[in-house]
C-alpha cells in the first residue's frame, strides 16, 4: 500500500489547529514518510486536490466559501476528521448564535459589505464527519496518536473520560472544592488536564463527556454560589452547538 | 512488638536526620502532600494529608517496558532509601494492602523497585481528625516500623518492625512502658455501623449517592488503596514497530473501565459503578483475602467535589 493521501484544510476559524499539526516539530519528517501531504495550503504553495484518503478539517462553517469548500473537499475525500473545536463544536465563533444580530452586525458586517454570513454550525451539520479531534487547541500529541492509529490500519477511539481523570492523575488539587467553576468533570478529556494544571479552571473547549450528571454538577455550582445565567452562558461557550439532551434540559 | 521508648520532642530532627538524607513528611502546598522536608518542622501533622502515599510506590504512570521490533527492554530501578514520617494509621494499613496486592499476591517489580527501600513511621491520631474519619470501624492493625505517639513534650516510639527494633536500639532510647491495644485505635472513629453489606446490594438508597455523582476519579485517584490501572501502547511514528507500554491508574467509576470488544460497557448505569466501588472496598475483597480493602481515611469523601457521604448512606440502609 502507498502513502495515504491526505489534506490539511481550514474555514473560518484562527488556523491554531492547523498550527497544532505543525508543533509537532521533532515528528514532521516523520508523517511525510508515512504520509502523502497533498495539500496543505496553510502552509503549501502548490496543492493537489484530486482525492483524497485522509482530510483534516479545522474551522467552522460560519461564511458560504466555507460551506463550498467544505462539501467540495467532503466529495473528494475518504475519512474526514474535524479538526478542534471550531469544525467540533462551532466553539466560541458560533456563539454568536445565541446573542441578538443588532448587538454585532453593525460592528463589522455593515461595514465590509462582501463578507456574507451564514449560520455559524460546526461542520457535522452539514458533512459527514468520521472522527473528532476535539479541543481549543487540539492537543498536538493526540493529533499525532491519531496518525499513527491510522497508519496502523486501526480505529481511533474517541476519550469519553472527564477532564477529571487526567487532572487527579497530574496530582493537581480539584478546582471546584475551591470554589471555581471548573467544568472538567463535564468535558471529554485527552488533553492532560493542561487547563487546571496551570491553575486556570476549564471552560470545556473539548465538548460534553457522554456520561455528564449535569443535574448534580448543576446543582453543586448553585451551592457555590454561581448564578443560573453564569452556568449557562459557561456551558455554551463551547458546546451551544453541540448540547447533548440532558444538559439542554437542565438549563431550561 | 509492644515496647515503647521515649525520644524528647527536640531530638525529634536529629533523631530523623541521623537515618537518612530522603526523609518524606506530609507538607502544607496548595493541599497537604508527601515531600521530602529539610526539617521535621516544615511538616503538617495538624490534619490528614490530602493526598496519600500511593503514588510513591505505585506510580500514575509507570513504563513497564520499550519494544523495538519484537525486542522488549525493561528497565527497573531501585529507589532510594526513604523514610516516610507522619503516616496515619488508616495510611500505614493502606500500603499494607497495596504490599499484599503488588508484593505477596503478585510479584509487580515496578511496585517491589519503588517500595522495597522505604521505612514507614507511623504518626498516632489520638481521634478522628475530621467528620469523616472512619478507621476504627475497618479492623486495621498495626503496620509501621516506628510508631509515633505525640506526647507533646516528648514522643513515645514503638518499633513495629526488626528495621525499626533496630533503628529505637542503636539510638539508645529509653523503654517507657508497654503500648495497650485500645491506645492504638484513635478515638471517634467507628461511625460504619455493623451490619452486613453484602446483604443490601439492592438498597434503593445507592441510587441517592449516585445521583450526585459527576463519575469523576477523585475518590479513586486518593483512595490509598485503589490499585485498578490500565495499560497502553504507545509507537514511535518513526516506524510504527518500537516504542513503549506503560500502565497508567484507571477508575472504576468510569463508562471507559467497563468497555470491552465491541463497545460493550457492563457497567453503563453511573449507580453501579458507584456501587461497585464500595462493594469492592467493603465485600468483595474481604471474601477473597480476608480484610476490608478500604481503610477508613475518608478521603474519597472530604475529596469528592459533591461531598458523597457513603458510610452514612450505608448506616441509614435497612
Amino acid at each position: 500500500m502507498g502513502r495515504l493521501r491526505i489534506g490539511f484544510y481550514g474555514l473560518t476559524g484562527c488556523a491554531g489547529c492547523q498550527l497544532s499539526v505543525i508543533f509537532n516539530e521533532d515528528e514532521l519528517l516523520d508523517i511525510i514518510k508515512l504520509f502523502d501531504i497533498r495539500a496543505f495550503p496553510f502552509i503549501k504553495a502548490s496543492n493537489d486536490e484530486e482525492r483524497f484518503d485522509l482530510v483534516f478539517m479545522e474551522g467552522l462553517v460560519a461564511s458560504p466559501h466555507d460551506i463550498e469548500t467544505l462539501t467540495r473537499i467532503r466529495a473528494k475525500t475518504k475519512t474526514l476528521v474535524a479538526l478542534g473545536a471550531c469544525a467540533h463544536s462551532g466553539c466560541i465563533p458560533a456563539y454568536r448564535s445565541f446573542t441578538l444580530k443588532e448587538n454585532y452586525e453593525h460592528l463589522l458586517y455593515s461595514k465590509a459589505k462582501d463578507i456574507a454570513d451564514v449560520e455559524p454550525e460546526p461542520i457535522s451539520k452539514h458533512v459527514k464527519v468520521d472522527y473528532v479531534l476535539p479541543g481549543c487547541p487540539p492537543d498536538k500529541k493526540e493529533i499525532l496518536h491519531f496518525m499513527k492509529e491510522i497508519a496502523l490500519g486501526k480505529t481511533p477511539k474517541f476519550n469519553h473520560n472527564p477532564v477529571c481523570v487526567e487532572c487527579r492523575l497530574n496530582g493537581n488539587d480539584c478546582l471546584l472544592i475551591h470554589g471555581k467553576p471548573c467544568m472538567g468533570p463535564i468535558t471529554s478529556g485527552g488533553c492532560h488536564a493542561v487547563c487546571v494544571t496551570g491553575g486556570f479552571e476549564c471552560w470545556g473547549c473539548r465538548g460534553p463527556t457522554g456520561d455528564a450528571n449535569y443535574k448534580a454538577y448543576i446543582a453543586l455550582l448553585k451551592k457555590k454560589g454561581y448564578k443560573k445565567e453564569f452556568i449557562k452562558t459557561r456551558m455554551m461557550m463551547f458546546a451551544g452547538k453541540i448540547q447533548p439532551e440532558e444538559m439542554k434540559a437542565c438549563l431550561q | 512488638m509492644d515496647a515503647l521508648y521515649r525520644l524528647e520532642a527536640d531530638k525529634l530532627d536529629i533523631f530523623l536526620q541521623s537515618l537518612g538524607p530522603d526523609i518524606y513528611a506530609p507538607v502544607k502546598t496548595d493541599a497537604i502532600r508527601f515531600q521530602k522536608i529539610s526539617s521535621v518542622k516544615e511538616a503538617d501533622l495538624t490534619a490528614l494529608a490530602d493526598v496519600p502515599v500511593k503514588d510513591f510506590f505505585f506510580r500514575q504512570r509507570e513504563q513497564l517496558f520499550k519494544f523495538t521490533k519484537g525486542k522488549i527492554a525493561t528497565e527497573i530501578k531501585d529507589a532510594p532509601f526513604r523514610i516516610f514520617f507522619g503516616l496515619r494509621r488508616c495510611d500505614l494499613n493502606a500500603v499494607k494492602h497495596q504490599d499484599f496486592i503488588f508484593i505477596e499476591k503478585y510479584k509487580d517489580p515496578y511496585y517491589t523497585a519503588q517500595r522495597k527501600n522505604t521505612l514507614l513511621f507511623g504518626y498516632h491520631c489520638d481521634e478522628a481528625l475530621n467528620k469523616y474519619c472512619f478507621c476504627g470501624s475497618m479492623g486495621l492493625e498495626e503496620y509501621h516500623d516506628i510508631m509515633f505517639f505525640d506526647k507533646k513534650k516528648y514522643f513515645l516510639l514503638n518499633p513495629g518492625s526488626k528495621v525499626g527494633q533496630k533503628i529505637v536500639s542503636e539510638a539508645k532510647l529509653k523503654r517507657a512502658g508497654t503500648l495497650k491495644k485500645k491506645d492504638t485505635i484513635p478515638k471517634g472513629t467507628d461511625r460504619l455501623e455493623k451490619k452486613d453489606i453484602s446483604k443490601l446490594f439492592e438498597n434503593s438508597l445507592w441510587e441517592k449517592g449516585a445521583d450526585e455523582c459527576l463519575s469523576c476519579s477523585a475518590c479513586t485517584s486518593l483512595c490509598p488503596t485503589c490499585y485498578c490501572h490500565e495499560v497502553k501502547d504507545d509507537v514511535k511514528l518513526s516506524d510504527l514497530k518500537s516504542g513503549e507500554r506503560t500502565r497508567e491508574w484507571s477508575s472504576c467509576q468510569l463508562k471507559s473501565f467497563t468497555r470491552v470488544a465491541g463497545e460493550h460497557v457492563f457497567r453503563e448505569k453511573r449507580v453501579d459503578r458507584f456501587k461497585h466501588r464500595i462493594y469492592h472496598q467493603l465485600v468483595y475483597f474481604k471474601e477473597r483475602y480476608g480484610v476490608n480493602m478500604c481503610v477508613g481515611c475518608g478521603r474519597c469523601i472530604t475529596h469528592c467535589p459533591t461531598t458523597i457521604d457513603f458510610v452514612s448512606l450505608i448506616n441509614k440502609m435497612k
